[in-house]
């Protein structure tokens, strides 16, 4: 227990005593908030020793622009474009768990074609999200090339999701009761032309990252999650599994249509930055699993449910929860009967699992630093909200 | 504030109401359960599919964290605030399950307005640490003896509570009547449709 003892960070005097002590034992550091590696705008405070981490205290907010409070002045389906803006990396997957939220707030159930159509996209969201960490953190690590690679065909998930909506990065294409649009003709062509072409260059990134000792000596035994550690703070996703807790919400709590797809939860041994790197990597390979089988079982038929278009869910609250491509993506609406939520609260994933850090993080290198806050894969629009 | 308390929804001087599916014979068993240990705690419990919803005593949520650890509940799912302004309360809910247990529990608390205290859950779920900091930041409860109470989100010297529904900023813009009833309408899809506050 003694790891989690939460320390309140050094007050303005203490910084100026350590500034002028000679002997410079000990040293706080800023990191960021202007930094390329923490991937947003993020201070995070370090307490050193020579090279040593012994603490550490992150500052948020610098994005924060009031997501709840806008959400509670907005109609229910006025909200989803705001929620593409949580995590911008993953806007299928964000929409996703919103209008499931809503849904079941509002007794809606959407229509079978509609609930393959967000599996597939929500997967293909996953693979693009992974792999624009993967990129990002090998540019963490100095590896460029893997950047490169990863950008490339991020790219073309990029693209089949602007057949689909019409939009790059900020989709809002789930609505509530359904989708919007049916998928193009000869998308799902593409859709399987993109996996065929995907699946060898995985064993391509592995040449990079897996196979290279320097990729392993950087991250294997660092930054160590122990499994009560990630149970204490509540972390999910592949932060999660890492630790070797086979937990998955689409497994564990199924939602939506999950329970009709065959995939396997990949886990980790140690909960060291090699092993959420591994997790990662891997579920990619299981997405492209679910993507095949929804792309061969979807059936054809309406896509929208009957909604009244001022959705108006009856009194109640609910927890509503998915496994977004960061972990556990929670959104609490509290109805008052009206038009709008009388509560709107979001539970994002990487505010949680960056709360970890400061466990993960005392004891490693400055040097590994980088790596260990690569690996919790934040992104900063939905940590600050 | 007054002006702001008239424009929030009419519908919140109802009584937050629980929904009434029926619960699982697990969360049934759970809630039974609940009940043997910190019973006297609890002043409302429900259950509704795999959830036990339970309001519980202020100055005991503490003990029916403690007890709901021990029953295995040791993920904090969620932890956040809620301001029903007509009633002049806030609530605290805490969503908590477990990565090994079917059972979800939704522990709710009151605190009056001008008065908002509750003591903190940060010993037994570690991860409340940011969830309290924000709910402090967003609604003004006050986690005591929570070990690094800060703001989180807003500047350190921000004044006031965002989240509150009778929250002003002096630096937003002021409208009359009309204007928002203008800019209510711009905002809603329906052109028809009356401004906010004169619904219903």
């Amino acid at each position: 227990m003694a790891t989690r003892v939460i320390t309140r960070p050094p007050t303005a005097d203490e910084l100026m005593a350590t500034r002028a002590s000679e002997t410079m034992e000990e040293m706080y550091v800023n990191m960021g908030p202007q930094h390329p590696s923490t991937h947003g705008v993020l201070r995070l405070l370090l307490k050193l020793d020579g090279e040593i981490v012994l603490d550490v205290w992150p500052y948020i907010g610098y994005l924060h622009r009031c997501h709840e409070k806008i959400g509670e002045n907005r109609e229910y389906i006025q909200i989803i474009p705001y929620t593409d803006r949580l995590d911008y990396l993953a806007s299928m997957y964000n929409n996703f768990g919103y209008v499931h939220a809503v849904e079941k707030l509002a007794g809606v159930t959407p229509p079978e074609r509609a609930e393959y159509m967000r599996v597939i996209l929500g997967e293909l969201q996953r693979i693009a999200s992974h792999l624009i960490w993967l990129g990002t953190f090998g540019l963490d690590l100095g590896n460029f090339t893997i950047f490169m690679w990863c950008f490339r065909e991020r790219e073309m998930v990029l693209d089949l999701f602007e057949q689909v909506s019409g939009q790059r990065l900020n989709y809002s294409f789930f609505r509530i009761g359904g989708m919007p649009m049916d998928f193009p003709e000869g998308w799902i062509g593409d859709c399987k032309a993109f996996l065929e072409w995907f699946k060898p260059r995985l064993k391509e990134y592995d040449r990079l990252s897996t196979d290279n000792i320097i990729w392993q000596k950087r991250t294997q035994g660092v930054g160590v999650l122990t499994q009560e550690d990630a149970r204490a703070y509540a972390v999910s996703g592949p932060m999660l599994r890492s630790t070797g807790i086979k937990w998955d919400l689409r497994r564990n709590d199924p939602y939506s249509i999950y329970d009709r797809f065959d995939f396997d939860i990949p886990v980790g041994e140690r909960g060291d930055v090699w092993d959420r790197f591994w997790v990662r990597r891997r579920e990619m390979e299981e997405s492209i699993k679910i993507v095949e089988q929804g792309l061969r079982d979807i059936p054809p038929g309406p896509i929208m449910a009957k909604v009244p278009t001022a959705i108006k869910p009856p009194v109640g609250h609910l927890y509503s929860r998915v496994e977004s491509p960061r972990g556990e993506l929670g959104d609490y609406i509290v109805s008052d009967g009206s038009k709008r939520p009388y509560r709107y609260k979001v539970r994002s994933p990487a505010y949680v699992n960056l709360s970890a850090i400061s466990v993960m993080l005392p004891g490693c290198l400055v040097a590994d630093a980088v790596a260990v806050l690569g690996s919790i894969d934040i992104v900063l629009g939905e940590v600050d909200r | 504030m007054a002006e702001a308390a008239k424009g929030a929804h009419k519908a919140e001087t109802a009584p937050p109401r629980m929904a009434e599916a029926e619960g699982t014979p697990e969360a049934k068993a759970f809630l039974e359960a609940l009940r043997a240990k910190v019973g006297d705690a609890i002043l409302e419990a429900r259950t509704r599919g795999r959830e036990v919803v339970a309001q519980v005593r202020p100055d005991r949520n503490v003990e029916v964290a403690q007890a709901l650890y021990d029953m295995g509940l040791e993920y904090l799912n969620c932890l956040c605030g809620l301001d029903w302004v007509a009633q002049n309360r806030l609530e605290v809910v805490y969503n908590v399950s477990s990565l090994s247990h079917p059972v979800k529990v939704e522990m709710k608390v009151f605190v009056p307005r001008d008065d908002p205290r509750v003591r903190t859950v940060v010993p037994i779920w570690t991860g409340a640490n940011w969830h309290e900091r924000e709910t402090y930041d967003l609604f003004g409860v006050v986690f005591e003896g929570h070990p690094d109470l800060r703001r989180i989100l807003l500047p350190e010297d921000w004044m006031g509570y965002p989240l509150r529904k009778d929250y002003e900023d002096e630096r937003m813009p002021r409208f009359d009547a009309a204007e928002k009833k203008r800019r209510a309408r711009l905002f809603s899809r329906d052109a028809e449709a009356p401004a906010e506050g004169e619904e219903k």
